[in-house]
């Protein structure tokens, strides 16, 4: 299985990688862990004339904090990120979500950014900058601009990164006070794409009430999606006035454009989703409580 | 396409050569470098049994462009014993008959070397976990998880 | 005692047959259909060829009329085959059917240029639902006239009709098993290199029969066996996947003599999943009657296979297998058995670990929903019909006649190792705490060691060399059971001599003596005895040198430790370095009648049609009922395959096979949608169970000897035969509060959740 013939450029900077993608457009292709892009082009399921390797462009890598943000390099390892006190402390989500990337061997590879352009579904980055607002730093030929993650996913596979543009770094908001942070995952096997996955973020205010919550949804769309009706019954609620098997019931209503194949119907991602909501519900409630 | 020259580190020794930008870091070992114990299971990063250390992190080197590597160290199987003899971790997937046909072995013996590099003492989940990426259709995992369990066991002995 | 094969294989220094290196070699891809049925109207090669680097693109007119003869040893010349041409000829059968073959400097170049064949295709209807292909009017192969391929059955008696109708009571259940095949890590592979000055031909295969694949390439080739020389080193896995040549292998057979240059094919995984095989692909309509007890009176199977579009042959035997094994290690007076076997427009049915295995699932499953039905503990249900090691030989309602097997002993000991009771009492706890926990058991029995045809005998040469070091030559076959270290064990048990002085040599047609390869779960029985029938010769020979030297007599002189002495006297003796020097230097000094030298081979011939052997698997399991998830908790292996060689090797074989069995219950699907397209056709959908998802496996040993060399019984097929229904009875225990009957395969974690509500089924 081997790919089909292609040029490769190794730009070291954003702007000279973007040069290089705006002379080719369409027919070019960003490379960053190759963990996904690879396996494609080996199965021959898509092909590029040029791979755009952007893994020596030392501007997209590095962890840092920046204001009331977590600034996290798009070209940083899956496994740098999990390596880093920096996250665990500042963005628990992200960095519980990361051991349930793939396996070891991928996430010395593969890279944040990659899996945020990339933009599957059923991945964990992307429900994890969903549900904490993220933005998104992308580089184009006419400058940078940065795209909120709400506005970031476009549709299966897809996102606002033009052809000629180059995600260069996420901006996690950190939150502080009393929190509680869970990612709950079904996959068939341990590293598997998730069937439904839930990422939740939630504060409590000093009277145990609901502050703020987030609630994303991992593998129940297109794109990863929010569960604002779920939000919205616990926000302003007495923590311990909500009932955790109702938010993930809400959550798994709120997702709209449900997939079905070969491992399960709607109706059964729906039932499962309701079950991992709750099940992360329950584990940031308790950390947040003891906050 | 135009060929690159990529110069590359494999198993300390240098090596040179001119290859097209798609060839993958397993090819490139296999017909280049002649190092035929990196096996192609699937050639599309799922099954692990072409893994090897690179920079010391246990990679698919099916997923890794030969170009990618340019200016890299790679240590293959062929590269983990140094004095002709077999490292503790190949001598306990030996006394713990972890391997049948052999074909993931080279895959599983890197990946559980560079495991136990960055965790000396895990427990039996985070075994299994750090080899959930490392398909096996011999041994059942049995002998394996036995193997693995005997370094930790053996090399926290000699520690203390 | 630690393998001799692992020391290359550890440190990468294996030869399988994609390292194997020939100069001038070039490489072979294949064009494949992506149409389960379709007229080949045309096949345009003018474009791929003009790709620099490219030698040839071959179809079937180059390639087909190559052939003189294609018939395989087990099945014969005149056996009713299924017609396989190499190259898809005017009609394309499954996706994947081999149509064009192109031969380049590089697969990536063959790659490259088989993108570039234009085939004309006019799609047909297909026939993809085996359960109505029969009735299709589509016809897979027209020239065979239907798509039954064959049927053998057993009318049933009146006897047994009346049975059926009075019995207290009846379970009857229509059981499926999917589609799912043996995935070896290595896919399958061969390079064949002509010598265009003499015609000779070399082969370099990942195959478990290197003798096999001679004798049928000559056939087919029209080149004397003896002229072609097959060798293999190491191959990576088989499971039956790799006994018999496939269409492909015939292919590059062909083609290099055709083009005079060597020509490797490597297959890719895709390729591997799409087209070398499929397996367990059926289901039967199954009846059991029981007395008030719970006695079995009788058991009846209506069982039917997807056999694909080119089955390895000969199906139709392996579904006669089902019918008449059904009745497994039980005491049933009657049964009978109906067995059809049908083409469909798919990938070909292979052999695969325990090809027949649908036997034990279908009467496992059924025996636990009987026993729920009747209010009676399946272990107890077991205990009141399994056949107990004096009640035999016994010999089966069908005819199979079962003996030195202890299935109700295994029973007992299996249970007795979980703390049966315990469990029962643990289940109970959790039940009342919404968590459902269960166990399963599975019982069979299974002919090892087949004793017919090629099969029967298997030959072994041993060398004593002139320095006392021992070199034993046997067939091989290996693709991972040992058996290296096996036959080095044996020698060297057998002469009396350090393991480190044996060195082994197998899989080259050159070198060792006919052997049908490894499969049937042969190799242990036969290599122990024709290893043990020719080192007899050379003890014999050993013991009249010595006895003649140190004038004593030959029945006084032992051997150990790599000496030969005489007992009672054991500074009296000579190492058999000295031995070997006078047999090999000084012929004229030896006794009368004793040769010179020390080598000799000889040729064992299998007792017994078949060596039986039993398990029994215990499993138990938790299923998170609002996902379908299943955990299996703990598994337990009582297996009797007599003495053993190598208790590691034996237990190797058990959890490898165990573990397919539950990737094929919990995982594994060789899925293909309503038009005959494989969906899972990569490892990202094709899933294999990792370490994550296996228990530890533990294991109870009970010995009964077989009447065969040293007792030994076959161990490699057993794991996949009776894990299957261990899970499937597990996980319905531990569902049966919600009153679920599970007769349908793969238990996906969507199934489970589906057998409990099966609103989930609707689409959204």
């Amino acid at each position: 299985m081997k790919a089909a013939p292609f040029a490769y450029d190794a730009p070291t900077t954003p702007e000279e990688a973007v040069g290089v993608l705006a002379e080719h457009g369409d027919a070019a292709k960003v490379l960053a862990g190759g963990q996904s892009l690879l396996p494609m082009l080996a199965l021959r399921l898509a092909v590029f004339d040029r791979l755009v390797d952007v893994g020596r462009i030392g501007a997209l890598q590095g962890i840092e904090r920046r204001g009331d943000a977590l600034w996290i390099g798009a070209g940083t390892t899956d496994a740098a990120v999990e390596r880093s006190a920096e996250v665990a402390s500042a963005a628990p989500l992200v960095a519980r979500a990361t051991p349930l990337i793939g396996h070891l061997q991928i996430r010395n590879r593969g890279t944040l950014g990659g899996s945020i352009a990339h933009a599957d579904p059923a991945a964990e980055y992307p429900a994890v900058a969903l549900a904490l607002d993220a933005s998104m730093d992308v580089l184009g030929p006419g400058g940078r601009r940065t795209v909120a993650a709400a506005d970031f996913f476009t549709g299966l596979w897809s996102t606002v990164v033009e052809p000629d543009e180059l995600l260069v770094g996420v901006s996690f908001p950190v939150w502080s006070g009393r929190c509680g942070f869970a990612v709950e995952e079904f996959a068939r096997r341990h590293g598997d794409f998730a069937i439904a996955g839930a990422v939740v973020a939630v504060e409590l205010g000093g009277d145990d009430g609901v502050r703020r919550c987030a609630v994303g949804l991992i593998g129940m769309g297109s794109t990863p999606l929010r569960a604002p009706t779920a939000e919205k019954a616990a926000t302003g609620a007495a923590v311990g006035g909500v009932d955790a098997d109702e938010i993930g019931r809400l959550a798994a209503a709120d997702a709209v454009g449900v997939p079905s194949d070969l491992h399960g119907t709607a109706g059964y991602r729906r039932r499962v989703c309701a079950a991992v909501v709750t099940r992360a519900w329950t584990k940031a409630v308790e950390e947040a409580r003891r906050g | 396409m135009d060929e690159i020259v990529v110069e590359v580190r494999v198993n300390g020794a240098p090596r040179r050569a001119q290859v097209e930008p798609r060839l993958t870091l397993a090819d490139f070992l296999r017909e280049r470098c002649r190092l035929t114990g990196t096996h192609l299971g699937c050639e599309h990063g799922v099954c692990g049994a072409c893994t090897v250390l690179l920079d010391g992190a246990a990679v698919r080197s099916c997923l890794v462009l030969a170009v990618q590597a340019q200016g890299r160290e790679v240590t293959t199987v062929e590269g983990l014993a140094t004095d002709g003899g077999l490292t503790d971790v190949q001598q306990a997937f030996r006394d713990c008959h972890g391997l049948q046909c052999g074909f993931c072995t080279p895959g599983f013996v890197v990946t559980v070397t560079a495991m136990l590099a960055d965790d000396p003492a895990p427990d039996d989940t985070a075994v299994r976990e750090a080899l959930s990426g490392n398909l096996c259709r011999c041994t059942g995992y049995q002998g394996i998880l036995a193997a693995v369990r005997s370094v930790v066991d053996e090399r926290a002995k000699e520690a203390s | 005692m630690p393998r001799v094969e692992d020391a290359r294989l550890l440190t990468g220094r294996g030869t399988y047959v994609d390292d194997v290196l020939v100069p001038g070699v070039l490489h072979a891809c294949f064009v494949r259909s992506p149409f389960a049925r379709a007229a080949v109207r045309g096949v345009e090669v003018g474009e791929a060829q003009a790709v620099p680097g490219v030698r040839a693109v071959l179809t079937a007119a180059d390639l087909n009329p190559g052939v003189r003869e294609q018939w395989h040893t087990s099945i014969g010349p005149q056996g009713p085959e299924t017609a396989r041409p190499p190259l898809a000829e005017g009609e394309v059968r499954f996706v994947g059917d081999p149509v064009a073959l192109v031969v380049a400097e590089s697969r990536h170049l063959a790659e490259d240029a088989a993108d570039l064949v234009d085939v004309d295709y006019e799609p047909l209807p297909a026939v993809i639902d085996y359960t109505t292909a029969e009735q299709a009017d589509a016809l897979v192969h027209e020239a065979h006239g239907s798509n039954l391929i064959g049927t053998i059955a057993i009318p049933a008696s009146d006897r047994l009709t009346e049975t059926f109708a009075s019995a207290a009571h009846v379970a009857s259940e229509t059981i499926r098993q999917q589609g799912y095949a043996a995935v070896p890590m290595e896919a399958r592979g061969i390079v064949v290199v002509p010598d265009p000055a003499t015609g000779d031909l070399t082969i370099y295969a990942a195959t478990q029969a290197p003798h096999e694949w001679r004798l049928f390439c000559s056939r087919l080739l029209g080149i004397p066996e003896h002229r072609i020389r097959v060798v293999m080193r190491d191959t990576g896995g088989g499971f039956g996947q790799k006994v018999l040549v496939q269409r492909e292998d015939m292919c590059i057979m062909l083609a290099a003599p055709h083009l005079g240059v060597p020509v490797k094919w490597v297959e890719d995984r895709r390729e591997n999943l799409m087209a070398a095989g499929k397996s367990r692909e059926e289901q039967a309509d199954v009846r059991m009657a029981f007395d008030e007890d719970g006695t079995i009176l009788a058991a009846d199977i209506d069982f039917v296979s997807d056999c694909g579009a080119y089955p390895t042959p000969w199906p139709v035997m392996t579904a006669a297998a089902v019918g008449a094994l059904f009745p497994g290690p039980y005491r049933v007076p009657a049964a009978t058995f109906a067995t059809r076997s049908v083409y469909t427009n798919t990938v070909g049915r292979t052999a695969y670990r325990g090809p027949w295995q649908f036997e034990t699932l279908a009467r496992e499953v059924l025996l636990d929903i009987a026993a729920r039905d009747m209010g009676i503990d399946p272990v107890d249900l077991r205990r009141r019909n399994l056949l107990r090691h004096d009640e035999l030989p016994f010999r089966n309602p069908n005819g199979m006649a079962y003996d030195n097997v202890s299935p109700l002993e295994t029973l007992e000991q299996a249970v007795e190792m979980l703390g049966y009771e315990a469990f029962r009492a643990q289940q109970a706890a959790a039940r009342v705490e919404g968590r459902y926990l269960g166990v399963g058991v599975s019982t069979y029995v299974e002919p090892s060691t087949p004793g017919y045809g090629a099969y029967a005998t298997e030959a072994a040469t041993i060398r004593i060399e002139p320095s006392g070091k021992v070199n034993v030559y046997i067939a091989g076959g290996s693709t991972g059971n040992s058996i290296e270290t096996t036959v080095v064990q044996l020698t060297a048990d057998a002469l009396g001599v350090p393991i480190e002085d044996v060195a082994t040599i197998q899989g080259d047609t050159a070198v060792t003596g006919f052997g049908a390869g490894a499969a049937g779960s042969r190799s242990g029985s036969m290599t122990a005895g024709a290893v043990r029938d020719t080192a007899a010769i050379l003890r014999e020979r050993i013991r009249a040198i010595v006895a003649h030297k140190l004038e004593a007599a030959a029945e006084d002189v032992e051997l150990a430790d790599g000496r030969a002495s005489v007992r009672g006297t054991p500074s009296a003796g000579l190492t058999l370095a000295e031995v070997a020097g006078l047999a090999y230097f000084d012929p004229y000094g030896l006794p009368p009648g004793v040769p010179a030298g020390l080598e000799a081979s000889a040729r064992y011939t299998a007792e017994a049609r078949s060596i039986w052997v039993n398990a029994t698997h215990l499993c138990t399991c938790e299923v998170d009922v609002a996902t379908g998830a299943v955990r299996l908790l703990r598994y337990i292996v009582s297996e009797d395959c007599g003495p053993m060689i190598n208790p590691n090797v034996v237990e190797g074989q058990i959890a490898g096979g165990a573990v397919q069995g539950i990737g094929g219950v919990l995982y594994e699907h060789l899925a293909y949608d309503d038009a005959g397209n494989p969906v899972t056709t990569t490892f990202m959908d094709y899933l294999l169970p990792t370490a994550t998802e296996v228990p530890v496996i533990e294991y109870g040993h009970i010995e009964t000897p077989s009447p065969g060399p040293g007792g030994y019984k076959g161990v490699g097929e057993g794991g996949a035969i009776g894990a299957p229904p261990a899970v499937v009875n597990a996980v319905a225990d531990a569902l049966s509060p919600f009153g679920v009957r599970i007769t349908s395969l793969p238990l996906s974690p969507f199934e489970v959740v589906a057998l409990l509500d099966p609103s989930v089924r609707e689409p959204a």
